[in-house]
């Protein structure tokens, strides 16, 4: 199977990273790695993982995801998971997945505002 | 699409975790589940085919159109011949297997499907079923 496509873009000083709708676990690894190069060559405020496309959020990448939300933590950046689709939402929470204190927000644009805030004003888990 | 009603794949690597996921989803939008039906299934397939990645190393999932007194729905096994549970109560007990969050959720993924039955022997596997039931 070949790879898919992970963007990941510098928009001032903040990572945009778009998923896939259905990526695979080379896919979700490989995003892990970029991010991080990312973070270390552009030196950005955060980053907004863009999930509106995703179909299927299983616990590899929610666990993926959120140790990638930590490491870009230690780092000194911060990480907003925007768009996630009431399907997804749903089954994740059946499932029992946490985002262990991730922000989120339900756009991209509101994940941008919420990273030009000084502080978190809450956390979701 | 062939409209076979019965079929397998194999679950030999990461990617056949994909493959597996992929088969569902087109069974489940060709039976016209509705979207979050389609998600919950999918991702109980992903759930089931990476345990047994993870676990078992190789196996196969089995798919089945079932109609049951009229009702339609769709049948998936995992079949593995791995090690088996030890205890099948304690990894049915909600919160277990989460916190290592990979895999293992059986409870979590009981609730996103209609019905789960586990047989497993320690030592010479474990057959996993779930069905999700078409509501009319």
């Amino acid at each position: 199977m070949t790879n898919q496509i992970i963007s990941v873009v510098r928009v001032r000083d903040t990572l945009m990273v778009t998923l896939p709708a259905d990526p695979d676990d080379v896919t979700v690894a490989t995003l892990q790695e970029e991010v991080l190069r990312a973070m270390e060559r552009y030196r950005p405020r955060g980053l907004v993982l863009d999930i509106s496309g995703v179909e299927t959020l299983d616990s590899f990448f929610v666990r993926t995801v959120t140790e990638t939300s930590h490491m870009v933590g230690l780092m000194g950046g911060r990480t907003v998971i925007a768009g996630m689709r009431p399907s997804v939402a749903i089954t994740a929470t059946q499932l029992g997945l946490t985002l262990h204190g991730t922000l989120t927000a339900l756009t991209v644009d509101r994940a941008l505002d919420l990273l030009n805030h000084p502080r978190p004003r809450r956390r979701l888990s | 699409m062939s409209e076979a009603t019965q079929g397998n794949v194999p679950i030999q690597s990461e990617n056949d975790i994909i493959a597996a996921r992929r088969a569902v989803r087109d069974l489940a939008a060709r039976l016209s589940f509705g979207i979050t039906d389609v998600t919950r299934i999918v991702t109980a397939s992903s759930e089931l085919a990476r345990n047994i990645f993870l676990y078992a190393g190789a196996g196969v999932m089995w798919w089945s159109i079932s109609d049951r007194n009229g009702a339609v729905g769709l049948e998936l096994t995992f079949e593995d011949h791995g090690p088996g549970i030890p205890d099948v109560e304690l990894a049915m007990k909600p919160g277990y297997g989460t916190s290592r969050g990979l895999g293992f959720g059986l409870p979590g993924t009981k609730r996103l499907m209609d019905e789960m039955e586990v047989r497993t022997e320690v030592g010479k596997g474990t057959t996993v079923t779930v069905r999700k039931w078409l509501r009319k």
